[in-house]
């Protein structure tokens, strides 16, 4: 046995302690009532917060659900618009390359709340602020980027001689888009539309900024309850921004592997 | 009559900024095969690309089955285009592979299992239906991407280098394959290769592609017997190439005079010839000095001194002489093509 091998269990046990470890706080917390400093375990368990979140009507059930339409929304979108963007990218070759990558690579790397003020101005001149459309648009750009960015990568490295064998095979360019390429290409469109997913999802600046506090998602309720002390929900709130991340996640991987695992 | 499956004429394809393939033209009749050679980089896939509708013409018209197909796209062209590695889907399984261009022309699954069946029996995967193209062999795939092709029953099928990727013994599988695939269904072939011996065994013509013009367009054996120019002689490979000149009616070299054409023009010329043309012999009219003995499987390669011009023969019968010893070697004069130019010698 090697000496790298030995400690590989107690390796993956830190990392397993290191990823858990604040969830199980977060859990702690979110159930902990009158827990204060330094008290090291709460001394009354309370489900009052999380049938907030799951209640109807209830705040951050309201949230929850706005951030699920806008993130979803905002993956699908993301996806489908950074597709083309990164295929007519991978197409260009020396400085229109660079230049159209650095473009797309602008909402990413610009400062949320730069991006949100220079996106507001926008909205209010296209009338969408304070709207769900207007905070859609606003996650829909940076995702854009991102998955512009990433089908950039992927289409640099596509074979495109596959699409012209199916071409002189009969398929016209809508049948080998959706028979060819896009089948072939479920992973990445799986990984986009995750991608576009958790850009939403945890947008803050761009929702406070474009929603003008109209438009309350999940992360701006989190702000508000840590804001007003409120541990508990801030608690639950956080957890809540986890847990449908890692379900879309694991749904994604889980979706990947069974398509490429079963014949069409 | 039946109308040629290939019909190219005057066809010209640019590549980038380079003037490209100059004024193509050449006719296929259905089941035939015509197999393309040029150096890398004289155009042959460029050629091919431009025939399945993936590249932009210059000028040139190019017909189908009777059918003007020149502004057609290359999905109604009926011109299936095989790349040299076999670009099989990999989400579909191999059985949906081959039947790809059955589903999107609509046919009834009944059809489709009936056709898929018959061809993937005819390259011999019927086993391996449910299979994903990442689990076959090299030689697998390479019938189940000509069994994908066939399906579509093409009037022509353009293959680039099909055989430039494998080793031998599944070049000769393949190419086994594919014959047997041609005979079946009879599509006319265009085959890219720069393999001299598989376009002799491919080829019911066969092309030179040559400084993006189509330098000649022979049946195999006119081809190596009576290269056009100098240029297709030396792309050939004729080892015998000897400088002269055409004076009244005769080719004058070295080797002696050699009758020509009346209307041959005088002036410089070479006479080439392949080692066919030459052989060892008692009393023959040309005598030299060998300068060096090479075996192979079809004998011994000679390289023959004859009057300061190095020859190469070819013996596979009789006592193989050996460097220094004197040789008299009998040339078949009508297996001498005279080429007007100097070639190397």
């Amino acid at each position: 046995m090697t000496e790298g091998s030995r400690s590989r269990p107690a390796v993956l046990a830190a990392l397993a302690l290191s990823a858990l470890a604040p969830l199980a706080l977060l859990l702690l917390a979110s159930v902990g009532r009158d827990w204060f400093f330094p008290a090291p375990w709460p001394p009354a368990m309370t489900l009052e917060s999380w049938g907030d979140a799951f209640r109807g009507g209830g705040r951050m059930a309201a949230a929850l659900g706005t951030s699920l339409v806008l993130a979803v929304g905002t993956g699908l979108a993301g996806a489908a618009v950074g597709w083309p963007i990164g295929r007519a990218l991978a197409d260009l070759s020396g400085w229109a390359r660079h230049l159209g990558a650095s473009a797309a690579f602008l909402p990413v790397a610009a400062p949320p709340v730069a991006l949100a003020t220079g996106l507001h101005l926008s909205a209010l001149t296209a009338g969408v602020a304070g709207t769900t459309g207007g905070v859609f648009l606003s996650h829909l750009v940076p995702a854009t980027g991102y998955a512009a960015l990433y089908f950039l990568g992927v289409f640099t490295l596509f074979d495109r001689r596959v699409e012209d064998e199916a071409r002189t095979l009969g398929a016209g360019p809508r049948t080998v888009l959706w028979r060819v390429t896009m089948p072939m290409m479920r992973r990445q469109l799986g990984e986009a539309f995750l991608l576009g997913f958790l850009v939403s999802w945890a947008q803050v600046a761009t929702t406070l900024v474009i929603g003008g506090g109209r438009v309350r998602t999940l992360p701006l309720e989190v702000f508000a309850y840590l804001q007003a002390g409120q541990d508990r929900y801030a608690a639950t709130g956080a957890l809540l921004l986890v847990i449908p991340a890692l379900l879309m996640l694991g749904a994604v991987r889980f979706a990947v592997a069974r398509a490429e695992a079963t014949p069409l | 009559m039946t109308a040629p499956a290939l019909e190219v004429r005057g066809l010209s394809v640019p590549f980038g900024d380079a003037p490209g393939l100059r004024d193509i033209g050449f006719t296929l009749d259905p089941g035939e095969r015509l197999v393309l050679l040029g150096a890398s980089g004289a155009g042959k896939t460029t050629l091919l690309r431009a025939i399945a509708g993936l590249a932009p013409l210059a000028a040139g018209r190019l017909t189908v089955g009777g059918q003007d197909v020149t502004a057609r796209p290359a999905e109604s062209r009926d011109a299936v285009y095989l790349h040299q590695t076999p670009l099989l889907f990999p989400h579909l399984s191999i059985f949906e592979n081959v039947a790809f261009p059955l589903r999107i022309r609509g046919y009834q699954d009944s059809e489709i299992r009936a056709s898929v069946a018959e061809l993937l029996e005819s390259v011999r995967l019927d086993g391996l239906a449910g299979r994903r193209p990442h689990t076959l062999s090299g030689g697998q795939k390479h019938r189940a991407a000509l069994a994908r092709a066939m399906a579509a029953r093409p009037a022509v099928l353009l293959l680039d280098e099909p055989l430039a990727a494998l080793d031998p013994s599944l070049r000769d599988e393949v190419r086994a394959t594919l014959l047997s695939l041609q005979a079946h269904y009879r599509p006319a072939l265009v085959i890219v290769t720069h393999d001299l011996e598989d376009a002799a065994v491919l080829g019911d013509r066969i092309g030179i592609l040559l400084g993006g013009t189509l330098a000649q367009l022979d049946q195999p054996d006119r081809l190596f017997q009576r290269p056009a120019s100098l240029a297709v002689a030396r792309f050939l490979g004729l080892p015998n190439l000897v400088a002269g000149s055409v004076a009244a009616g005769q080719f004058q070299s070295a080797l002696g005079l050699i009758p020509v054409e009346a209307e041959s023009p005088s002036g410089p010329a070479t006479a080439a010839f392949g080692t066919d043309a030459l052989r060892p012999e008692p009393c023959g009219s040309l005598q030299g000095i060998v300068r060096s003995v090479q075996y192979g499987p079809r004998g011994a390669t000679l390289r023959v001194d004859v009057a300061g011009i190095e020859l190469e023969v070819v013996t596979g019968a009789g006592a193989i002489p050996h460097p220094g010893d004197e040789l008299s070697l009998g040339l078949e004069r009508d297996r001498v093509t005279i080429l007007p130019g100097i070639g190397d010698v």
